[in-house]
């Protein structure tokens, strides 16, 4: 069957309609978007008969990708079949789904190995450190949380560079404009160099209980005086069964980390001033750490042992009425079988209670919606960099990206197109796996309310270690005053900034 | 009466303290194996379930690939599974071989230095001691260079070798102590009987120090089995083995708990075995060394 354009749009709205009306089978839709070349993405909206979890590997078999793009792929592997490539990665939901489907849609197209180690992102860390510090290209790719990016500038490939230079290797279509232009600057971009491809993109949104909200008269917040306002009226009302917030609060932990920068851009504060030095122990730095304390009045007692993780499981057992934390979780709390089935909502962050300040340094961008995402590059120490370079693209493809999201993983895509995608939309529905009705309001923070640390060398160290720490020691009791704290984090970094 | 109805109470309170302290220890490990036996709805919910749970072994399926006629389920976000077969069986490979390898060398190493005399030999030892007196770390880096340069980087070989490396001085400084233990008489009667010194080691020696060796080698499986940083430095994904593979189960979306617990049990199985299958011997070797002459 051959379309044309239209036609085949006129197709695709069809099917995907009679699907979501349950007026055709999931594998009726597959077999019809595998016509169209789609037959990847049509995965997400195969909801099936299992009443939780995710599409595990054995489902992703069988799964077909855009024709032409294989065939571009079988015919421009032929020269690397037989070599091996690594990847070290954390488990993330793109990392999984792409794990699941690796060896048919890639391994067995190209003849190329693929290696994934998925570790920790911690352990993530500490590999590609040692593998860049012996030069021994251990791995072939590196995954690169944005907390990392200026460390490991020096390291990577351009892959714009790498894009133009070898056409051979350019996979047609990929649409390096695709990708979100804010998350190449916030996520890829490190002193004029690219240093990945953007890979996932999880990012602080709002998530309310809207049965909690509805039965309290609340009004999602707009503010982040009115975010306050309503964690205390819930703790008020529904405490201590249940509370008003949660946190990811545990010390020394890079999630700590994370909370207080939303808290700090939150209250107009940066990070880094101009020049440089740290400047979140002024007066907006103080002002973030008297809100946040007031915000942990409504918080369980736990949340300082908690990372994302302990957050993730608090928030899905229902144990608080709203949170500003990773878009990603809402998908899970989404799913069936989730005591929280069908009852979150999401909404961008609120707005900063004072302008965001633009005078910042080493390119920190502050907006409360704090991103935390990361990027695929090919390694300098490559062994392998040719094959490495067309399993980047081909995990960062659209159609891969629509597959993945598809999947049900919950993490914002990274390209535009994919947001707009017919099969993600189709799967824009409450209660159901794989949900990705919360992917507009993670598009629209994105756009307008994404919070970006600072890029420098040093940061992987502060943002993981010396800040959270300092931090961790506070919520302890370490410290007798917020100001007191701030000005030891102020002394610390400094000093490592300057040398 | 008086007197008999105290000792009795006594009793009765020594015996409680005595269960209270065994509850103490083995609640941990019961709520572990009841977060591996559980569906994922019950792992986390307020009030916490200590009792009365449902029981499912869909954890165990998908961790062991088992078919127990549990409900399938996937836990990790974006699709994959958690199957860990194969890092057990690395797991037992890697703990069976360095102990084998470490229990041969250390056998020899410290019966030489129980029974002969050389030049220093309480330098020697204590030479040996400090070997462990380095944080495992600071080895490690170099480890990661020296294994990569020699191809042993992501091999059970190279793994069994590090772990022997890092159980050795232990190894021969418990079996010098068991030795020490074995009256040097029965040596000096065998040589006047015109026995070697390798017979008199493997005939009369070695049989009455097999439960010093039991309890060596028991010690080492266990230290191999749970040892994480040489494991996480010098592998990628030619092996793991299962305290570095249950890391997998922190994902950015959260923590497979009740996969990780059912790891957990499993895990526990041929350790267990190991240590059913030297018990014996391994009593008298705890208890060697007890009497001295």
């Amino acid at each position: 069957m051959r379309f044309n354009q239209n036609s085949r749009k006129r197709y695709l709205a069809e099917v995907t309609q009679r699907y979501v009306s349950g007026r055709m089978d999931r594998r009726a839709f597959l077999r019809a978007g595998g016509k169209l070349g789609l037959g990847a993405g049509a995965l997400g909206l195969g909801l099936g008969n299992r009443s939780g979890g995710f599409l595990s590997a054995a489902h992703a078999q069988g799964v077909e990708q855009d024709a032409e793009m294989m065939k571009w792929l079988a015919e421009a592997g032929k020269p690397f079949a037989g070599q091996t490539i690594r990847l070290a990665t954390e488990s993330t939901p793109p990392s999984n789904a792409i794990n699941s489907f690796l060896k048919q849609n890639f391994i067995d197209a190209t003849g190329i190995n693929v290696e994934i180690e998925v570790l920790p992102l911690e352990q993530v860390l500490q590999k590609l450190t040692l593998d860049v510090a012996s030069g021994l290209g251990t791995y072939d790719l590196y995954y690169i949380d944005q907390s990392w990016m200026a460390a490991f500038a020096g390291d990577v490939v351009d892959p714009r560079e790498r894009y133009e230079s070898a056409p051979d290797l350019a996979m047609p279509g990929y649409a390096m404009d695709d990708f979100l232009p804010a998350l190449v600057d916030g996520i890829s971009m490190y002193d004029g160099v690219m240093v990945g491809v953007p890979y996932d993109i999880p990012i602080f949104i709002q998530m309310y209980r809207k049965d909690v909200y509805d039965d309290l008269g609340l009004s999602v917040a707009a503010t982040m005086e009115e975010y306050l306002a309503n964690s205390q009226a819930i703790m008020e009302a529904r405490g201590p069964e249940m509370y008003g917030t949660t946190g990811q609060m545990k010390s020394g932990h890079y999630s700590l980390e994370c909370d207080w920068t939303c808290w700090l851009w939150g209250a107009g504060g940066s990070i880094f001033g101009p020049d440089g030095t740290f400047s979140g122990n002024d007066a907006e730095g103080l002002a973030a750490m008297e809100y946040w304390i007031k915000l942990k009045d409504t918080m369980p007692e736990g949340v300082t042992t908690w990372t994302w993780d302990g957050q993730g499981q608090a928030m899905g057992q229902g144990l608080a009425g709203q949170v500003l934390s990773w878009g990603e979780f809402f998908t899970g709390w989404d799913a069936p079988g989730s005591p929280t089935s069908g009852l979150y909502e999401a909404a961008v962050p609120p707005a900063a209670s004072k302008a965001l300040r633009t005078d910042t340094g080493f390119g920190e961008i502050p907006g409360v919606g704090h991103q935390g995402g990361s990027s695929l590059a090919v390694s300098r120490y490559a062994k392998s960099p040719d094959a490495a370079w067309l399993f980047a693209q081909w995990a960062t493809s659209i159609d891969t990206q629509v597959l993945i999201t598809a999947l049900g993983g919950g993490t914002g895509p990274t390209r535009a197109s994919v947001y707009d995608d017919p099969r993600i939309k189709a799967n824009a529905r409450p209660g159901i796996e794989g949900t990705t009705r919360h992917l507009d309001v993670v598009r629209e923070t994105i756009a307008n309310h994404m919070g970006s640390e600072p890029d420098l060398p040093e940061w992987a160290e502060l943002s993981n270690d010396t800040i959270p720490v300092e931090l961790g020691k506070f919520w302890a009791g370490d410290y007798d005053s917020p100001q007191e704290v701030l000005d030891v984090i102020k002394g610390k970094v400094d000093g490592i900034v300057q040398g | 009466m008086s007197a008999a109805y105290q000792s009795k109470s006594s009793r009765v309170l020594r015996a409680l303290f005595g269960w209270t302290v065994v509850g103490v220890f083995f609640f941990p490990i019961y709520y572990w194996f009841s977060v591996a036996f559980r569906p994922e709805s019950q792992i986390f919910t307020k009030p916490p379930l200590v009792f009365g749970w449902d029981f499912d072994v869909s954890s165990f399926e998908e961790v062991f690939g088992l078919d127990l006629g549990g409900e399938k389920t996937t836990s990790l976000a974006g699709g994959g599974d958690f199957f860990m077969t194969p890092y057990l069986i690395d797991t037992i490979i890697v703990a069976v071989g360095s102990t084998a390898l470490v229990i041969v060398i250390a056998t020899l190493a410290s019966y030489a230095l129980s029974r002969m005399r050389i030049r220093g030999q309480h330098h020697f030892v204590f030479w040996i001691l400090s070997t462990r007196m380095m944080p495992p770390v600071a080895v490690a880096i170099p480890m990661f260079f020296i294994y990569k340069e020699i191809g042993l980087m992501d091999t059970h070989l190279g793994i069994i070798l590090v772990h022997a490396l890092m159980n050795l001085p232990l190894a021969v400084l418990l079996l010098k102590s068991f030795f020490d233990d074995i009256p040097q008489e029965i040596d000096e009667a065998a040589l006047i009987d015109g026995a070697s010194r390798w017979l008199i080691f493997r005939r009369i020696v070695l049989p009455m120090a097999i439960g010093g060796i039991a309890a060596t080698a028991v010690l080492c499986f266990i230290f191999s089995w749970t040892e994480f940083l040489f494991v996480l430095t010098l592998t990628q994904t030619g092996l793991k083995t299962i305290p570095v593979v249950s890391s997998t189960f922190v994902t950015s979306t959260g923590t497979a708990w009740g996969k990780m617990a059912a790891l957990g049990v499993g895990a526990m199985v041929p350790a267990f075995i190991f240590i059913l299958l030297v018990q014996k011997n391994l009593v008298r070797g705890l208890t060697m060394g007890g009497l001295k002459q």
